[in-house]
């Protein structure tokens, strides 16, 4: 598939048609905190330089709340109302590369025994235009986990800085490959792939090795490192909120008054207290280093098992958010020093 | 620093305390909180500019130890929320030992130097640089730049607002809300054992993040700590959708002030604002 070169002005000519055709455009929102769905190109905001936003993009896949359906209750029935079906097009510009490749990571699981259809069709109806990530920080570790700043992975088109106006934009996949030619009047230079230029992106070095973390995280499931990370952790969601990755949901039924309401799927998250809570009253995860250890092995452990993938990104929003600062790489760092140290006692 | 380490060191040695609540760097020389176990755990400690957490959150989410008390590292404004957990029966002050710490302002932005312009707002109308009320005091006070109350203009721009426009303004606010409930779990006043949002039979306020749920939950929380909040800004500071909810808590402790003349967490021996009632009260303000 081709290569184009795109200037700033051709994103904003694209950006621009795509609103007047009736897309909803996606940027990284100007205070850095998410991202938003734009009405004027004067909030496009395209830069490699940028931290990873404090949310990640994931509500345009997975709402925070989203209706599955509505009900309407007469004298003895109820008549369910199928949501109304948003079906617009999207596309979503400046995605990095650890927001990009979430959205391949968690269509595994919604699309495990159930498809989500909600979610898929999310997925359809959406152009991801990667772009090559340009910040590291401490907080970062996509190398580790399989990906780097120029991973293409969940991009259809994938762009790379060429100078400060120009970037190169890589078609990926058979729909980005529709959606240039249905767009042909932008897409109009191309460029050899070879030529391309990624030496001033920085690599950032391998903080630890995946597979050592799995293996530890096979044999201790009982450990003192989760006491200390429940000591510390005060249980919000800030990590799982902002985080590409984490999909949890809960559902709820709500009534707008006494003869209607709707039924939804919203966010939840493994830290809460009542997330395994049962009906009986038990809760299986009672305390915060049990909450904690779920955290952990879920994204490096039981999903790899059934789904062969690692559940990060590597993206290290939910360092950076964190109130308490608990540092997942640090973490994850010291679980491979204790997984050495035990092949090593061996 | 030596002093703190030393005390607390000290308060193993002599099994005065179970575990001390301070801070701690990692290994990016970045401030958190530290639970210390040990004389050996304490030589962690620091105390600096990104000492930002109200680490009296911990008093109530961490069991007690069985035969000694809990040691806790406090700027004075953390310490009027360990009064006020006294004031509302949630510790008893013989629990815990308080090492008050003498503060010279906390930064607002923990990866940005510390600066005048970096330092929280709260910090600007702080009366307790030097703790009031502490077991055992350490640190120095230096002269400090104070930083602009950038917040001030927005209180007063809202106070100049009719009920419509300031319901725009937060309905834009909280329209950002994702419900981690991060603002109620770094809150130190926010203990309940059941929290109303997590009740479902009946479910008093949506758990969605819709306007209807994210209205409810931030105003029955801006409520229920009415004439409680001490001020930290930890709902705020922790936030990830960057809503300002210390506009909401400061309207809420300058009415407080203003109509009853009360201020929470100053006076361990005073009863609450909302647990007493006196004839005297003012009732001409309210609708």
């Amino acid at each position: 598939m081709n290569t184009y070169v795109l200037s700033k002005d051709h994103l904003n000519k694209l950006a621009q048609e795509l609103l007047t055709s009736g897309y909803k455009v996606i940027s990284p929102s100007k205070d850095g905190r998410r991202f938003v769905s734009i009405s004027s190109i004067d909030d496009l905001v395209i830069s490699p330089n940028l931290k990873p936003s404090a949310v990640s993009m994931k509500e345009f896949f997975f709402p925070k709340t989203e209706t599955l359906f509505y009900y309407k209750r007469s004298k003895d029935e109820y008549d369910l109302i199928d949501a109304a079906e948003e079906n617009h097009p999207q596309i979503i510009f400046g995605a990095k590369p650890c927001d990009a490749s979430a959205i391949p990571i968690v269509s595994k699981v919604f699309n495990w025994d159930y498809k989500d259809e909600f979610f898929n069709k999310k997925v359809e109806n959406t152009i991801i235009v990667g772009l090559a990530c340009k910040f590291a920080d401490e907080n970062c570790f996509c190398t580790s986990v399989g990906l780097s700043p120029i991973s293409e992975k969940g991009s259809d088109l994938f762009m790379i800085p060429l100078s400060d106006n120009n970037f190169a934009c890589k078609v990926i996949t058979e729909k980005g490959e529709e959606f240039v030619s249905n767009h042909s009047s932008i897409f109009t230079e191309t460029i050899d792939e070879k030529s391309i230029n990624t030496n001033d992106i920085k690599i950032p070095e391998k903080r630890f090795d995946s597979k050592e973390v799995k293996a530890w995280l096979d044999k201790n499931f009982n450990h003192h490192l989760w006491d200390e990370l429940g000591e510390n952790c005060l249980g919000c969601a800030q990590c799982a909120f902002a985080c590409p990755t984490c999909h949890c949901f809960d559902i709820v039924d709500e009534e707008c008054n006494h003869t209607c309401g709707r039924r939804a799927k919203n966010w939840d998250a493994c830290q809460f207290e009542i997330f395994t809570k049962h009906a009986s009253g038990h809760n299986p995860r009672n305390e915060q280093d049990k909450r904690y250890r779920q955290r952990i092995s879920h994204k490096f452990k039981y999903y790899t098992d059934k789904f062969d993938e690692i559940l990060c990104t590597g993206c290290g929003r939910c360092t950076r958010g964190c109130p308490v600062l608990t540092d997942i790489g640090i973490i994850l760092e010291d679980i491979n020093q204790l997984a050495k140290e035990s092949i090593s006692n061996n | 620093m030596k002093q703190l380490i030393d005390i607390s060191k000290e308060l193993f040695e002599s099994k005065k305390v179970g575990y001390i609540i301070g801070y701690a760097e990692d290994k990016f020389k970045r401030v958190k909180p530290f639970v210390a176990h040990s004389s050996s755990d304490a030589e962690r400690f620091v105390f600096s500019n990104y000492s930002v957490n109200n680490l009296a959150v911990y008093l109530t989410r961490l069991l007690k130890p069985k035969e000694s008390k809990i040691g806790i590292v406090a700027k004075g404004c953390d310490i009027k929320s360990i009064i006020a957990l006294i004031q509302e029966n949630q510790i008893k002050r013989e629990d815990v030992i308080i090492i008050g710490v003498n503060c010279n302002g906390v930064v607002n932005q923990i990866d940005e130097q510390f600066s005048k312009e970096n330092t929280a707002i709260k910090c600007k109308y702080c009366q307790v640089r030097t703790p009031a009320h502490y077991d055992y005091l350490v640190g120095e006070i230096k002269d400090v730049d104070l930083p602009e109350d950038k917040n001030f203009a927005i209180m007063q721009k809202l106070e100049s607002m009719n009920a419509e426009e300031r319901w725009n303004f937060w309905e834009a606010e909280f329209e950002k809300c994702v419900k981690c409930y991060a603002c109620r779990q770094v809150c130190p006043l926010c203990y309940c054992e059941q929290c109303i949002v997590d009740k479902s039979m009946p479910r008093w306020i949506d758990s969605s993040a819709t306007v209807k749920g994210n209205f409810a939950w931030n105003m029955i929380r801006a409520f229920h700590l009415s004439g409680r909040c001490i001020g930290c800004n930890e709902c705020e500071r922790a936030c990830p959708a960057d809503i300002p909810l210390s506009l909401l808590n400061r309207k809420m402790g300058m009415v407080a002030m203003n109509e009853f003349n009360y201020r929470h967490g100053t006076d361990i021996n005073q009863p609450t604002l909302i647990g007493n009632y006196n004839v005297n009260d003012k009732e001409d303000f309210i609708m």
